[in-house]
């Protein structure tokens, strides 16, 4: 039975990337707007997409949960979004951070960046910096687009507007190239917020993921989620030998064996790869006799 | 355990063509329908051009349809062509193409099948009324045929932000009402005003809201010289009355106390809203209801955009003496 369990993680591992380019096309359905210079408006618009997606790219499908998020507690009328919370915390459960790993389409873009050759840089010793993305998830994305406001109320995206790299890339980018209008209203929020794209990008090839360890305000999210998330990493203690594989290769930092639950393990699976004896595994839905079986006998020990 | 993983990836890969086909749809059906629609065909032969462009627009429509009624059977149209004697060509006393064809296919009827006949006769009236229409056009408005190139695409123009084109573009017209209820339209309101500058705003974009006082200080600039700001405020398109009190209640916050318009989101004018995606967008228009240069996207409180706008504004009243 487990065996057979290991395979579909593995299948999952291993096609990671198709999965990843899969999402982003779906995510970006509309591609002829690239070359039109619109952006679609249509009802796709009404919900979010799982990932980090600029509502403003030519192609996006849906809008991006956290621009959403900002856009209504930027409002006057509502100080915070329980339509956008509910639907992250329900994407939250389902999945966790499976979504940063399978089908965040700025997430690929840096697992892409990587792939360049150059020096690779290990980022054990800056954890201190994951929490950083807590800080911007909270300040620029919650509390400033509501309390620093206009007088008839209004309040700015904040993070959408001094930080956001993924929406100079699919937003300002493109629009700007076929747009004149939008090409002559580029200021300085753009220089500054291509300035983060560009030192992004380049730490991109030098470390795993940097953006998404350290700034992302949505993993931030779906790193809480997934203490409860119904997608586990689940690692069998009698399969496992403790030969510490599992967290040598792991570029998130994780140990997998002491913390499956791990804030900043984005559920890649690279563990499940290299584990040689099988012992790591995804596991979906809620803990199984044999799960609640491991922790009594941890609880004798 | 192997029945979930081919069942899941089918899963997968249904949606994912499905998705595909969506992305598609629109396209295929254009590619396929459009050889015997009588109804578009008709629409087209009814519709009346207001000026040249639109003309010229029409024009390549029916140009582009008579094309279709041939290569929907090109086959079969093959077959006439070849009957065709090249020596001694004549178009016919009426100079039409369509009746040149029918004539074809009346002299050659032994050669087609009574369905064939049938089909090839249908589309060479609908080619003749085509023409018909195509030489009325001509008449009328002489520079129709050559004004736009083939792969001009329509769609950028009519959605107002792309024009790149050195050429004038008419503001659409419309049938509004202020926010008070009091009936606007088009014509009246630019042609009363030596220069207008329509300001496209909605009540929840910051950048928008904090540019009405400016706009004010503007109208009032403008009254001197005979000019006018007017906003359309997109949330109100087609009266929605909850939109035009929170508008209302913004522009009295605001001090803005220049008019503000609606009309039906479904009207050209409405359309033309909908097609922008960058808000604030300023169009400065002239008394002849032309849109002078590039709009300004982006709030008009920088520096950089007032100068720009009032360069606009300058050349639209020198364009309108």
């Amino acid at each position: 039975m487990d065996k057979r369990k290991n395979r579909i993680s593995l299948l999952l591992s291993r096609f990671r990337g198709c999965i990843q380019a899969g999402a982003a096309l779906l995510t970006n359905i509309h591609l002829p707007n690239f070359l039109k210079g619109g952006i679609y408006q249509g009802k796709g618009k009404y919900v979010c997409v799982p990932g980090l997606n600029c509502y403003s790219c030519p192609a996006a499908s849906g809008a991006c949960p956290i621009g959403a998020f900002q856009a209504v507690a930027g409002t006057s009328k509502f100080r915070f979004s329980y339509y956008i919370t509910g639907f992250l915390i329900l994407l939250g459960v389902l999945l966790g951070r499976f979504i940063c790993g399978f089908l965040c389409p700025f997430g690929w873009l840096q697992d892409l960046l990587h792939k360049i050759p150059g020096p690779k840089l290990s980022t054990k010793k800056l954890k201190p910096l994951t929490y950083l993305k807590y800080v911007i998830l909270l300040l620029t994305v919650v509390i400033l687009p509501a309390a620093v406001v206009n007088e008839v109320g209004m309040g700015d995206p904040f993070f959408c507007k001094y930080i956001c790299p993924q929406g100079v890339l699919e937003g300002a980018i493109p629009l700007s190239l076929v747009n004149t209008g939008i090409r002559s209203a580029l200021g300085v929020l753009f220089t500054r917020k291509l300035l983060i794209l560009m030192a992004v990008a380049v730490s991109a090839i030098l470390f795993y993921r940097p953006f998404c360890k350290w700034i992302c305000p949505l993993g931030a999210f779906y790193a809480l989620m997934n203490k409860v998330s119904l997608l586990e990493i689940k690692v069998d203690e009698h399969k496992c030998v403790s030969c510490g594989k599992c967290a040598r290769i792991c570029k998130m930092d994780v140990d997998i064996t002491k913390f499956p639950d791990h804030t900043e393990c984005i559920r890649c699976g690279e563990c499940i790869s290299a584990c040689p004896t099988d012992a790591v595994r995804f596991h979906y839905g809620f803990g199984t006799m044999e799960h609640k079986k491991q922790r009594k006998d941890k609880q004798n020990e | 355990m192997n029945k979930k993983i081919s069942k899941l990836l089918t899963v997968m890969l249904a949606i994912v063509l499905a998705l595909g086909l969506t992305a598609c749809s629109k396209k295929e059906e254009a590619k396929n329908s459009p050889t015997g629609e009588n109804s578009d065909i008709e629409a087209l032969l009814s519709a009346e051009p207001e000026n040249s462009r639109e003309a010229a627009e029409l024009y390549q429509k029916l140009m582009k349809k008579e094309e279709d009624v041939l290569t929907g059977n090109m086959e079969l149209w093959e077959k006439v062509f070849l009957l065709v004697d090249k020596d001694n060509i004549t178009v016919g006393d009426d100079n039409n193409y369509g009746s040149f064809l029918l004539k074809i296919i009346e002299d050659g009827k032994d050669k087609f099948s009574e369905a064939e006949l049938k089909l090839l006769k249908a589309g060479a009236e609908q080619i003749k009324g085509l023409e018909e229409k195509l030489m009325a056009l001509e008449e009328k408005y002489p520079d129709c045929t050559g004004a736009k190139g083939e792969g001009s695409s329509i769609d950028a123009d009519s959605a107002g932000m792309s024009g790149n084109g050195s050429e004038m573009q008419g503001f659409p017209e419309f049938q509004g009402k202020d926010l008070d209820g009091n009936d606007v339209n088009s014509s009246e309101l630019f042609s009363g005003n030596t220069v207008t500058v329509v300001n496209f705003w909605f009540t929840t974009c910051k950048p928008c809201v904090g540019e009405l006082g400016d706009l004010d200080a503007l109208n009032n600039d403008l009254a001197q010289k005979g000019g006018a700001v007017v906003g359309i405020n997109a949330f109100t398109l087609d009266g929605d009355q909850d939109a035009i009190r929170a508008a209302k209640e913004i522009l009295s916050k605001k001090g803005a106390s220049y008019k503000n318009i609606w009309f039906a989101s479904d009207s050209d004018a409405g359309k033309f809203t909908s097609g922008l995606y960058a808000f604030p967008t300023t169009y400065v228009v002239d008394k002849n209801g032309a849109i002078i240069g590039q709009p300004i996207v982006g709030a008009i409180t920088a520096a950089e955009q007032a100068e720009k706008l009032n360069a606009l504004i300058d050349q639209a009243l020198e364009s309108s003496k």
